[in-house]
């Protein structure tokens, strides 16, 4: 294990600037900027000003993927007069997605939530949610929601047409995740030109829950302020300066010439310097922050990126994708040459298109890495240098070591879940024995009372303890995984591999009742509560989620997993092992009711009671009917067998008999 | 060479494990075939002989079959009459009857290669004497050897890799020992197709010479079948029959063309790096549906010429890759024009191959590049008339390190042998232990009533990891290609499914998981089986399927299952019939073990329990004690 270190030095190469190499030398840039500039042509070109889009094939064969592009021009108008008057910063505040529309379009991002408990809830940018929603309304978008769907779709949009890309986008993503269809979802990108920021930390956590952040390009050139402006306070950012250079791009707004006339004239005598000087100052705030992991400063942006970010300069791009290390490089290469560089905002706002085209060809010539003389060090440190070059960062410059160093993390971050998962799985095969030992343990009582009961009596002392400890080291290992996975040392759909879910399960079928077991003798279920409402672990409830969401048939409620078992072969003998994790816990609270039931005075109470044994006399006749039950349950001394045969003498009793007559 | 001399001579690039005499001397034998001195050759296109074949006694007897270029871009992409979903590279499954081993054994997936070459070597085959007059040159004892220039290189590696199948199956590949030399052919199969042809030990008779800046190779790396007019403009540029050869002339197409090319190498290189680089980026996943990406890859060894007294050779198909994009890297001042006509003329400039292959140096180059301190490689960068950006030397050295990481996994692997072969050993015992009480180690296992029973279990568990480890690295293709067809995994596969895999059967019908999930052949079968035996199978060289035995107790039980769920024996006469010819077969080679005849074997007691009239015929009677 020691040596690992230093085989990872050596066999690690850094390999964001190749991906952008990848992405940049595909005709997907371009393709995508041609719909963008044909939207905004199109934008308020006449009767179509509503639909706010374009859509149609990318250029390529039949069946090629169709591009959608929004334009940001209605954004920039209906928020254009607000600006004018020098406020308008309020529509880009953030707002929650609780909104009933909204709610209803983005479920799954807002009913993760639940699970985080605490925490700001998913917001994001208001004006871009807010035209969202009325394109949202509109027919023409639900047309093409129709007409795209089991497509591969690329969403892409420039300015803030790239923000409600974005917003359509996820509301896709979150449609076709709850569809019922078996079938692998379509592919689905989008891809953003010089976007501001869209959401909160919140929607970058629940975009990662989802494994979505691969869908998501934003395409972000080396000196724009657009996307890092919202890195500000909300009431630092020049609301005109957004407006105003989207409105610059659209070929029609001579027609609006009065508001343009006036956010143009407004732009110029913004001081460029300044600004820079304030993104500059708010950005590194922000990097600086990261770094720390301290918790957000008030009054400081709520803003945070998510998805992949591909930086961009002449030099080629580069592709970062955990959202802290795309801070640093949005930072690091702002900061880089960039009183130099001097260029007015408004170029490097709108140079995408010269950049889609001028990147691959200059991938394509050698380069020389202008740090020779850097001292020869490993593979990886080259890797850096070329990403540094290919972002447009002056490996001189101050902000080249941080950022190298935050590379370097985020490449060891992305290694480490995969590594990981394969030592666990080598860890899984070594505590499996455990896991049969439990198995042999069950056999022994299986014809005698069960290993439920041997277990909660302790019977043949030797066989309990050794039976117990495997119980407690397959509890530390299934606790030890899930410490993992909370602190996102997993691969993201850890909890959706056959082999895990189905691992998990299995443990869980055998191990709970041992557990329950457990609860029950040292009485916890008096001083406590009910074991199922408050004495089950959490790996169990857990577990139960993983196996109700694998496969399609059985998503989440009781009655579609009863239909899922009703189409099954019906079993010709018991099921190995018991198919309800809780059932023992039932028994349990059964026995006790009945108990209760023999000193019950109280008819309505009684009442009560009975019908509640009933209930389980229901449950547990019609599981045991299906077989779904394992041998050790109905063994002759269990505690099941001896519920039946108490709650048999319960039936004889007059009273019990008259009331369970009137049900 | 002297030590004492007083300016210190650079020292000479490590050489590789370089050409034997002999070889040079075939080497330039095919280059004189494959480029007939006497100016432009047969002038006769429309008629020209699909094949030549040419004998030679020196160095030794052979038969060379020269297979020449097609100018045709026709016959470099299938035509597009299917229009929508025909893959836009022009690539399809090769045909598993001609060519067998061709695919990944384990998962089972097909090699896929160009449409149009494998449908000119089809014709070749049904339509012309090429089989007879290869049978003829084997029958006297000649040495086969297939030749091409352009495209009929690629013909001619397809019919190197057909012979190579046959000359296995009928195991007398040692006699023939068929070479195949090309000069500047495309690139034809995909990664499985390499893979395939690495696994069985095929890429060293496999030689494709290449000038590192000969456009040629490249071609299928851009959407054959988009182009097909700027191909056909390259290759009338390119075809000997054309009189004016000038890019410019050719207005603009091959220019743009060019630039097409480049980006698409770029793409496809900057993927590949990508994946040995070890990139977890999630978008990356997501590209790959939204980018059009060629599906052929280097396969075999490559040789490129640097310099007339230089040969780089290289036999790891990601860094050949690489350099198929790096050694066209632009120059800064260099125009797109000059460097696409430099490209374009490198394809017919392998004539010098006739005189210099004698005194040639053959360099390991990748060797020298991941050997080198990291950082240092810069006076290195230039070889012959080649000069590499740093950035090239990195992504070489990557691919270099990637395969030894290959390597270094498979040592590991191989430090498990031992653990299995015990854990083997133990199960054996246990095997062995049932049989003296009388009962096969199936139905014990199946009831858990023993010990022993118990150990036997926890031994499953822990062989069943160690072998998914396995089949896990090999899906990630984290092993060396060739570890599939290496003899000793392969028996100790075999030994492990025939003890172990009843065991797995037993646990399954014991906890009644075919009534969760279905049959275990169907649902329940782990892929440590399945991929064992296809090693074998493969290694065998019998067809896909055939070796079942270890899995007889699970068509037992299914049997079995079906009759207690009523249905008629006749409905089964069939499958059971099946079952006894089958066992019958794997009783008497041994490959399934006499326990399951023990005359309280649960299979014994099944049997008894099938119609009279069935038993009295059947060809298990005299296996069955009675």
């Amino acid at each position: 294990m020691d040596d690992t270190g230093g085989e990872e030095e050596t066999s690690m190469f850094e390999t964001s600037h190749v991906l952008g190499a990848l992405l940049a030398s595909s005709p997907l840039l371009a393709r995508a900027w041609d719909r963008c500039v044909a939207a905004t042509a199109a934008a308020g070109g006449g009767a179509a000003a509503t639909s706010g889009f374009v859509h149609g094939g990318g250029g390529g064969r039949d069946g090629g993927p169709v591009y959608v592009a929004f334009s940001g021009v209605q954004a920039a108008l209906s928020a254009a007069g607000a600006a004018v008057a020098g406020g308008g910063v309020d529509v880009f505040a953030p707002v929650g997605l609780g909104g009933d529309a909204a709610r209803r379009l983005f479920a799954p991002l807002v009913a993760g939530e639940q699970d985080a408990a605490a925490g700001e809830p998913v917001a994001v940018q208001a004006l871009a949610l807010q035209i969202f929603l009325k394109l949202c309304g509109s027919p023409d978008f639900q047309m093409l929601l129709n007409q795209i769907s089991g497509k591969a779709v690329v969403f892409t949009g420039h300015s803030l047409g790239g923000a409600i890309a974005a917003l359509a986008a996820l509301h896709y993503l979150c449609i076709s995740s709850s569809s019922s269809t078996c079938a692998p979802a379509p592919p689905v990108l989008c891809i953003t030109f010089g976007s501001p920021l869209l959401g909160n930390e919140a929607l970058s956590r629940a975009i990662l829950r989802e494994r979505w952040s691969g869908n998501f390009c934003h395409v972000v050139s080396q000196h724009d302020i657009v996307p890092r402006l919202f890195f500000c306070p909300l009431d630092a950012v020049p609301a005109h300066m957004i407006v105003g250079m989207q409105l610059q791009e659209w070929p029609a707004r001579t027609r609006h010439a009065a508001v343009v006339t006036t956010i143009t004239e407004r732009m110029a005598g913004t001081d460029q310097d300044a600004l820079r000087q304030l993104i500059r100052t708010h950005v590194g705030a922000v990097a600086m922050e990261q770094k720390l992991a301290a918790l957000v400063t008030p009054g400081g942006s709520p803003y945070r990126p998510f998805g992949t970010y591909v930086l961009c300069s002449p030099d080629g791009a580069v592709c970062v994708d955990n959202p802290t290390a795309a801070v640093q490089m949005l930072y690091a290469t702002f900061a880089s040459r960039c009183l130099l560089g001097a260029e007015p905002p408004e170029a490097a706002h709108s140079c995408y298109g010269n950049l889609v085209l001028k990147i691959p060809q200059h991938l394509l010539l050698k380069r020389r890495l202008c740090v020779n003389e850097l001292p020869a060090t490993s593979n990886y440190d080259t890797g850096v240098s070329f990403a540094l070059e290919a972002s447009g960062i002056d490996a001189m410059a101050t902000e080249a070591s941080a950022t190298r160093q935050w590379l370097k993390t985020s490449k060891r971050a992305g290694q480490r879940p995969s590594l990981n998962c394969a030592h666990l799985a080598t860890r899984l095969g070594r505590i499996t024995p455990c896991r049969a030992q439990v198995e042999w343990y069950k056999a022994l009582f299986d014809g005698d009372m069960g290993y439920y009961d041997a277990f909660k009596q302790r019977q043949s002392p030797k066989k309990f303890s050794k039976a117990n400890m495997c119980r407690i080291k397959l509890g530390q290992f299934w606790d030890g995984v899930l410490a993992m996975l909370d602190a996102c040392q997993l691969p993201h759909d850890f909890h959706r591999r056959a082999k895990w879910v189905n691992a998990a399960r299995f443990y869980q079928l055998l191990m709970e009742p041992l557990d329950i077991a457990d609860y029950h003798r040292n009485n916890l279920h008096r001083t406590r509560g009910s074991y199922i409402l408050h004495g089950r672990e959490r790996r169990y409830e857990l577990f139960d989620r993983w196996w109700n969401e694998k496969g399609c048939t059985a998503i989440g409620t009781t009655s579609s997993t009863s239909v899922a078992s009703a189409s099954r072969r019906s079993r010709s003998k018991y099921a190995g092992l018991t198919q309800d994790p809780c059932f023992w816990a039932r028994v349990e609270e059964a026995r006790e009711q009945t108990v209760s039931v023999r000193c019950e005075r109280d008819s309505v109470e009684l009442a009560m009671k009975l019908e509640e044994l009933q209930e389980f006399e229901r449950y547990s006749s019609e599981l045991v009917a299906s077989k779904e039950v394992s041998v050790d349950v109905l063994a002759p001394q269990s505690s099941y067998t001896l519920w039946v045969e108490e709650w048999k003498q319960l039936k004889l009793r007059e009273d019990v008999r008259t009331i369970l007559f009137q049900f | 060479m002297p030590t004492d001399s007083p300016p210190p001579p650079p020292p000479p690039p490590p050489r590789a494990a370089s050409l034997s005499d002999d070889d040079r001397l075939l080497v330039a034998h095919c280059a004189a075939l494959s480029f007939p001195s006497g100016a432009p050759p047969a002038s006769c296109p429309s008629t020209s002989p699909s094949f030549q074949v040419h004998h030679a006694s020196h160095p030794y007897p052979c038969s060379a079959f020269v297979f020449p270029p097609s100018w045709s871009a026709a016959d470099w992409a299938p035509s597009p009459a299917g229009g929508v979903g025909r893959p836009p590279f022009g690539d399809a499954e090769v045909d598993p009857a001609l060519f067998p081993s061709l695919r990944a054994v384990g998962s089972g997936v097909p090699a896929r290669a160009n449409a149009a070459f494998l449908g000119a070597f089809r014709g070749l085959l049904d339509g012309s004497p090429l089989q007879s007059e290869v049978l003829r040159a084997v029958a006297e004892e000649k040495r086969v050897v297939f030749t091409g220039h352009s495209s009929g290189g690629s013909i001619a590696t397809l019919v190197a890799i057909w012979f190579l199948e046959q000359c296995t199956r009928q195991g007398s590949v040692n006699q023939a020992h068929p070479f195949c030399v090309t000069f500047g052919a495309p690139l034809i199969g995909d990664s499985i197709f390499n893979h395939a042809v690495r696994r069985e030990g095929w890429s060293q008779c496999i030689l494709h010479f290449l000038l590192p800046l000969d456009i040629v190779p490249r071609i299928p790396l851009t959407p054959l079948a988009s182009f097909k007019e700027e191909i056909q403009a390259v290759l009338d540029w390119l075809s000997p029959q054309t009189p004016n050869r000038s890019p410019a002339g050719r207005s603009h197409a091959i220019p743009e063309y060019y630039e097409t090319l480049l980006r698409s190498t770029l793409s496809i290189a900057s993927y590949e790096a990508c994946s040995f680089m070890g990139c977890t980026s999630s978008i990356l996943g997501t590209l790959t549906s939204f980018i059009e990406l060629s599906p052929y890859r280097p396969c075999g060894t490559y040789l490129f010429l640097a310099s007339s007294e230089q040969l780089i050779v290289l036999t790891n198909s990601d860094a050949v890759l690489q350099l198929l994009f790096y050694f066209l890297q632009l120059d800064p001042q260099q125009q797109l024009l000059d460097a696409a006509a430099r490209s374009l003329s490198a394809h017919w400039q392998y004539e010098p191959i006739k005189q210099c292959m004698q005194d040639i140096v053959c360099v390991d180059y990748l060797g020298t590049i991941s050997s080198d301190i990291p950082g240092r490689q810069s006076n290195r960068t230039a070889i012959g008339s080649v000069e590499l950006s740093k950035e090239a030397i990195l992504h070489l050295s990557a691919a270099a390190q990637w395969e030894k990481q290959r390597q270094r996994n498979q040592t590991k692997i191989d430090d498990n042998c031992r653990k299995i072969q015990e854990a083997l050993k133990s199960l054996n015992d246990y095997k062995r232990t049932c049989e003296l009480y009388g009962v096969s180690y199936y139905d014990s296992f199946k009831l858990q009533r023993e010990v022993h029973d118990f150990n036997a279990n926890v031994r499953r568990l822990e062989l069943a990891g160690l072998w998914d480890e396995i089949v896990e690295m090999l899906r990630r293709r984290e092993l060396p290609d060739g570890f599939e067809a290496r003899e000793e995994w392969v028996r100790l596969g075999t030994l492990y499914r025939r003890l172990v895999e009843p065991l797995d059967i037993a646990n399954y019908y014991r906890h009644s998981k075919n009534e969760d999930t279905g049959s275990y052949l169907s649902k329940g079968r782990p892929r440590r089986y399945k991929y064992t035996q296809k090693w074998q199978e493969q290694l065998q060289r019998i067809p896909f399927g055939s070796s079942l035995e270890s899995c007889f107790w699970a068509m037992v039980e299914e049997l079995q299952a079906d009759m207690a769920n009523g249905r008629a024996f006749a409905n089964l006469r069939d499958r059971v019939v099946k079952l006894e010819s089958d066992a019958q077969g794997w009783l008497n080679s041994g490959s399934l073990g006499k326990d399951v005849l023990l005359s309280s074997s649960s299979f014994v007691a099944w049997w008894k329990t099938l119609p009279e009239q069935h038993r009295s015929a059947s060809c298990m009677l005299k296996h069955i004690p009675q």
